[in-house]
């Protein structure tokens, strides 16, 4: 054997060997992805493999998730949990940069997906996966799995203030664009609120509902023009009305302290009417009172414990038989259950209430129309002190 | 090389040296400032805003912290020593009048140069609002299936409930359902019940307000009925046994218990009492609007945040002019917004107009990192000189944290302001009388003094007439 053809040899060799020290130390340290892959651990697995990892931090944009911590840390003593309570479009920013670093300080996300953001952003780059073991996954309502785990059914619903109406006065949306309820009707602003987001944005394949709807009201043909839609009239027309708010609670706040005679707001915070609130939820109206919205538990890729939060989505899902205490704090009133195992939070069922459901890719290729719509109402209504 | 080059290359070598010299020669002045320990302020020496200062002013900002809280024994040791500060900072829990800062003026001690005595804080807080603000806890309510009270009557019970229901679920008879302090009026549950039964503002002495400025409301019959109930709540375990002894601090640690102790408490602001930083707590309290009492009377404590005092140069300080320029820097409004917001683009910036401030109004501030409050090292949490704008303060807009605490509180300052009497004008603040009455409240309330007592109210009465 020539010397130059031993040198080769050894030298090949050599690099051989790192490749597969490297191959090693790759598999010792696999990726949330990688892991979300494995469905079949068992929760004692899990928790064994959890109590060697540090504190889950889970990033949520519902603060339901508190309790489902303190019961979890019972649960499973020796592990901690950490919330960081966000709105959605927050949220995906900080999830996001997270992502850029090699181990993230995310491990299970929360969040609403309707806007298309939360789907363009951080699922289909791969920044979040789907982590529902299979015996989960047995029990789940159609529709509510695939590249996105949704955890449970909510509404952007419009309600009234029971303080001042002993039921609700309107029975068509065109309603609410009469200047008696001048400063009166309260909804979060569009551009920070994901489900109020998907609800303007959803309303703009609603145009032909809402143009006759405003036949049935007013006895008239909708003049459109300036190329608006019916649904882009009615919300401008609305935005007369409207007092922009940040989130839900403060819409249900307004209500409740007859601030406010209408919101607009997700379904979940008629929950708060359990310690008094006086809030009321229009379920019937023409054409429609809200639109339908989900909320998605997903795993972080780059999950620094990726067993404990295995074992957190497992324990929010509510276990194999759905009794688990994890889930018990979203089976609230004003939400639907993911589960076919779990009955409903709510009393009317989903498909009883006039909604519309969001069209998420049409949203997505009408993000850029829908941003200036209301970029340009919002400017209107600084100028206007509103 | 020939001399014709290396003239200039020689020559341009002494002048930067020269230059070099000159600029180390040029001596930054040196000004030693006394700054209040805070927990809410990392390491002065590597103050983000402290350092800013530097920068801006060009003076090396030497700090020395000062440990007592109690700002006049301080003052009186530092002014009986040698110690050289030329500026004392105060603010957080090292507080100090403008009259006491007067008696230090005319003991030649603290330098007025042009009737100026003292520098002001103003814009920390929302300059007008709510002055205090009940906070129960939701947890509570919900595990057994209560509403929130809007009356006194529906507070007491649910009070009992949370005193008798075990509603934390540990089997021991631990929690305490209304938790308070003396260490300020808005701390006082007491206060807050008060104004369920008569306009009561102990800032303001307990006068009325407007017409009835110069109305006492503590000698009427509205407030001994308020007494009478709030010595009910106290005789009935339903107000804490020790609330008149707690202090702030330890009123912060029984809320913030991972035992999850408390019921409900009053604040200022939610970030007085419950860490930042502690989502679950801070999801498990929720604002309560003022309830009604028995006679209909529902008030929100009206309060004007008065600009409080920020710093004083001493009178023995030769720098005074170097003193003034960093107290006038502070006063700036770049420099109080980073005093009150941190680092510009960093933890806040401008808004582009399309939020909705956090107090319902048009937006002008994105705060990123909320660290008012926090342990951090962007800004002295309030402690010196400055002056915010009423419209950043109140222009504030959501980070989109659920559990930021600037954020919960506007939300409890909009739904108070139905419940805020108009208020044009306020009774001067009497502090013998206020000091008088507030012992008189306490008296009647922990049983000293017997509030169904005609006679004892009637000397209460006589005592209160002789202010």
């Amino acid at each position: 054997m020539g010397r130059l053809f031993k040198r080769t040899v050894i030298l090949l060799s050599v690099l051989c060997l790192l490749c597969a020290g490297c191959g090693t130390a790759e598999s010792g340290s696999r990726s949330g992805a990688d892991m979300a892959a494995d469905e079949e651990e068992t929760p004692e697995a899990l928790y064994r493999k959890a109590l060697e990892e540090d504190v889950l931090i889970v990033y949520t944009v519902s603060t339901r998730v508190a309790p489902v911590k303190e019961s979890f840390e019972k649960a499973y003593p020796g592990l901690s949990v950490e919330i960081r309570d966000l709105r959605s479009p927050n949220l995906i920013e900080e999830v996001e940069a997270n992502d850029k670093n090699s181990v993230s300080s995310c491990d299970v996300v929360l969040c609403n997906d309707n806007s298309g953001d939360f789907k363009t952003r951080l699922v289909d780059t791969g920044i979040v996966v789907p982590y529902l073991p299979s015996d989960i996954a047995a029990h789940m309502k159609t529709g509510m799995t695939g590249e996105m785990v949704s955890f449970f059914n909510e509404a952007e619903l419009l309600f009234y203030s029971s303080a001042k109406y002993e039921k609700c006065p309107i029975g068509n949306l065109w309603e609410l664009t009469d200047p008696i309820y001048r400063g009166r009707v309260f909804m979060p602003n569009p551009l920070r609120s994901f489900s109020t987001w998907a609800l303007c944005g959803a309303s703009l394949d609603h145009a032909d509902e809402l143009r006759e709807a405003y036949r049935e009201y007013t006895g008239e043909d909708l003049a459109e023009d300036n190329g608006e839609n019916a649904a882009e009239i009615f919300w401008r027309r609305l935005s007369e009305n409207l007092v922009f708010t940040n989130s839900s609670d403060e819409v249900v706040e307004a209500l409740s302290s007859g601030n406010a005679d209408f919101g607009f707001c997700v379904s979940s915070k008629l929950r708060f009417r359990d310690i008094g609130y006086e809030i009321e939820p229009v379920w019937k109206l023409a054409p429609f009172t809200g639109c339908r919205t989900t909320y998605a538990v997903m795993m972080a890729r780059n999950a620094r414990n990726v067993h404990a939060a295995k074992l957190f989505i497992r324990y929010m899902l509510g276990e194999t038989d759905g009794s688990g205490e994890g889930y018990k704090p979203f089976c609230t009133v004003g939400t639907w259950s993911a589960r076919d195992d779990v009955p409903d939070g709510s009393p009317v069922p989903l498909d009883e209430i006039d909604l519309i459901t969001p069209d998420q890719d049409r949203l997505i290729a009408g993000k850029k129309r829908i941003e200036t719509f209301w970029t340009g109402i919002m400017k209107e209504s600084t100028v206007t002190g509103k | 090389m020939s001399k014709r080059l290396l003239c200039p290359i020689l020559l341009s070598c002494i002048i930067v040296m020269l230059l070099s010299g000159c600029g180390s020669a040029v001596p930054r002045g040196t000004l030693h400032v006394a700054l209040p320990y805070s927990d809410n302020v990392q390491d002065a020496d590597t103050n983000y805003y402290i350092g800013w200062l530097e920068d801006r002013t060009g003076l090396d900002l030497e700090i020395t912290t000062v440990r007592q809280t109690r700002s006049t024994d301080y003052l009186d040791m530092l002014f009986s020593s040698d110690t050289d500060i030329d500026v004392i900072l105060f603010g957080g829990d090292f507080t100090v009048s403008p009259e006491t800062v007067e008696a230090y003026v005319r003991a030649g001690d603290i330098d007025d140069t042009d009737g100026v005595s003292w520098y002001a804080n103003a814009g920390a807080d929302a300059r007008e609002g709510a002055g205090q603000i009940l906070w129960i806890n939701y947890e509570w309510l919900t595990g057994l299936g209560l509403a929130i009270p809007t009356t006194t009557e529906e507070l007491e019970a649910v009070l009992c409930a949370f005193r008798d229901r075990d509603p934390n679920g540990n089997g021991l008879k631990d929690e305490i359902p209304l938790a308070g302090s003396m260490d300020a009026y808005v701390y006082s549950p007491v206060e807050f019940i008060l104004n369920a039964f008569v306009y009561n503002d102990p800032i303001h002495s307990r006068y009325g307000l407007g017409d009835d400025a110069d109305v006492l409301m503590a000698s009427s019959d509205g407030f001994r009925e308020g007494l009478a109930f709030c010595r009910r709540f106290y005789a009935e375990g339903l107000l804490d046994a020790h609330f008149a002894d707690c202090s702030r601090s330890l009123l912060s640690e029984l809320v913030n218990s991972p035992s999850d102790l408390v019921g409900a408490f009053t604040t200022g602001s939610i970030s007085d009492v419950v860490y930042q930083g502690n989502p679950e707590i801070m999801a498990r309290y929720v604002h309560v609007l003022p309830p009604e009492g028995p006679g209909g009377v529902r008030n929100a404590l009206y309060s004007v945040q008065e600009p409080t005092v920020g710093a004083v140069i001493t009178k023995r300080s030769t720098k005074k002019a170097e003193a003034r320029k960093l107290l006038e820097t502070m006063l700036s409004e770049e420099a109080s917004l980073i005093a009150r917001f941190g680092e510009r683009g960093v933890d806040w910036d401008f808004s582009d107009g399309l939020d909705v401030s956090i107090y319902g109004g048009t937006s002008t501030v994105v705060t990123r990192n909320y660290i008012w409050n926090t342990s951090q090292n962007k800004h002295l949490n309030g402690i010196g000189p400055m002056n915010v704008p009423e419209r950043y303060i109140g222009g504030v807009t959501w980070n989109g944290v659920n559990s930021d605490a600037e954020y919960i509180d506007g939300r409890a300052q909009m739904s108070y302001r139905e419940f805020l009497p108009a208020a044009d004008r306020f009774h001067e603040r009497d502090e013998a009388l206020s000091s008088y009455m507030d012992r008189a409240v306490a008296d009647f309330v922990l049983g000293k003094r017997d509030i169904g007592s005609d006679r004892e109210w009637e000397d209460y009465l006589k005592e209160l007439s002789s202010y």
